[in-house]
């Protein structure tokens, strides 16, 4: 008999070669077991990451987004990751002002050497996506997506000089 | 001030020392404005200066050549000062000519305060702290504060810091965040699950015609990531969840840029509440990075610029 599996859910990780990628590849050859459920996209640099794409990944249902990068002071590039950090604290913040809950937008910094490390930051992760529960943010569900329903429910206001 | 500025901007083009004059005109609309873009110095004698002066001429800078004359209120002049901190506008190339500004008349806010239609009403001035509008023959007085532009209540400089020519008496500010911030405060009483809905309901009126993207100083890219095919961001139909993606990164692109200039949100035809977007962001990059748009011409701007420490609380 099959039995039903758990809800798991999907994780995309962005990963700079230089430290985070190479630290999931040391956690992989290392065999160290993390939940299955990342989907791993490497970008030069933590400092590559539009907050477009985070948006992105939200728009087509992942769950949660996670950024990781070289631990500062550490970046290939120098300066890289200071700026990640300050787009991905913006995205963050912007982001629950929203309404979208806290635990899609995660960041790291793992270093090359940091296999054990990588693997807590997925199971920790992981965690609080279940907690968070399945994205719904894009989806019809409530049934508003359709404009001329929305429009008069919608707030109007005066028109604007 | 008007006649100054005439003087100012004909003596300007005459002596060579500007190629263009960028200012208000009246517009073909009661009570309107309507940018003036100029080479020629009898049209110096069409500028205007009075309290329905709503455009941010600044979004023209970037895409005219030469030297140019324009016409800044303060928050205006804060989007010159951010381009030129962006190395989209050149400081030699531009000479400013500074209003020290009252606060900018919201044409919709008078309608709803006396319930007219602007066709309806005879004039609309303003005396000091008071508005004076007349309907009817009969005149109304309120307080100027009741039909400003909320991101004027909120105006933290009204009287440009940089400028060539001042063109009046400078005015300190004073500002009122309770009132204006209102909207943003309303919005954090919600649920995230309430907040969600709200944007995602507003957004769905949102037909994409880009007017608050295109009419923004700070989003001057030469191709937008919607106009993006490869990869394609977001789909051309405006769906509500595609616009509001839309939304919350322009917002995030404009970040330390935004000068809480008002104009995404007046031009928006469907009356989307954009400002409440752009303000909280606004207040978010103060709080985070100490750090406001517009304000220092030798500042770095703010992604190209880091602490060592700073915004760690949510790194694993
Ligand atoms: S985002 Fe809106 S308020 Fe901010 S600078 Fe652009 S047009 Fe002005
Ligand atoms: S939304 Fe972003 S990509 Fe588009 S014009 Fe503005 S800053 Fe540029
Ligand atoms: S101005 Fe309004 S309708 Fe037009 S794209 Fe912007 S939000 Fe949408």
């Amino acid at each position: 008999m099959k039995q039903k599996t758990e809800w798991k859910p999907k994780l995309v990780g962005f990963l700079c070669k230089w430290c985070s990628y190479a630290g999931a590849d040391l956690a992989g050859i290392s065999r160290k077991k993390y939940p299955a459920n990342l989907r791993i996209i490497k970008v030069p640099c933590s400092g590559r990451v539009d907050p477009l794409f985070i948006l992105k990944a939200l728009r087509l249902g992942f769950d949660g987004v996670l950024v990781s990068g070289c631990h500062p002071g550490e970046c290939h590039y120098q300066t890289g990751n200071y700026r990640a950090r300050r787009r991905i604290a913006i995205t963050k913040r912007f982001l629950e002002y929203l309404g979208v809950e806290p635990q899609r937008i995660q960041a790291s910094w793992v270093s090359a050497s940091e296999g054990g490390k990588f693997t807590k930051v997925v199971d920790d992760v992981t965690k609080e996506l279940k907690e968070a529960g399945p994205n719904q943010l894009f989806s019809e569900r409530r049934g508003d997506g359709t404009k001329t329903k929305a429009r008069s429910k919608g707030t109007t206001r005066a028109r604007q000089s | 001030m008007e006649q100054k500025l005439r003087q100012e901007a004909k003596a300007l083009l005459e002596q060579g020392k500007v190629d263009w004059i960028i200012g208000f005109e009246p517009g073909s609309l009661k009570f309107t404005t309507t940018p003036l873009i100029t080479k020629d110095k009898n049209d110096a004698d069409r500028l205007v200066i009075n309290p329905f002066i709503v455009n941010n001429l600044a979004d023209f800078l970037p895409e005219i050549k030469g030297r140019v004359g324009i016409v800044a209120k303060g928050c205006d002049s804060r989007s010159i000062v951010s381009l030129i901190q962006d190395n989209k506008v050149v400081r030699e190339d531009v000479v400013i000519l500074a209003v020290p500004c009252p606060g900018i008349i919201d044409l919709s806010k008078v309608e709803r305060l006396v319930g007219k239609d602007r066709d309806e009403l005879d004039d609309v001035t303003r005396e000091g702290d008071k508005v004076i509008i007349k309907v009817n023959g009969k005149k109304k007085e309120f307080p100027v504060t009741e039909v400003l532009f909320d991101h004027c209540l909120a105006c933290e400089l009204p009287t440009p810091q940089e400028y060539d020519i001042l063109l009046g008496e400078p005015r300190p500010p004073a500002p009122n965040l309770e009132v204006s911030g209102k909207d943003i405060e309303n919005l954090k009483g919600l649920t995230p699950e309430q907040r969600w809905e709200f944007w995602g309901n507003e957004l769905s009126r949102c037909i994409r015609c880009y007017a608050c993207r295109n009419v923004c100083p700070a989003c001057y890219c030469q191709r937008c990531f919607v106009e993006e095919t490869e990869p394609q961001w977001v789909m051309p139909v405006p769906r509500w969840q595609d616009n509001l993606l839309f939304q919350i990164v322009r917002n995030i692109h404009v970040a330390g840029r935004c000068t809480d200039c008002g104009e995404c949100e007046r031009v928006c035809p469907v009356n989307i509440p954009l400002r409440s977007l752009t303000r909280e962001m606004y207040d978010m990059v103060d709080e985070l990075f100490h750090f406001k748009a517009g304000m220092d011409k030798e500042a770095l701007p703010l992604m190209t610029h880091y602490e060592q420490e700073e915004a760690e609380d949510f790194f694993r």
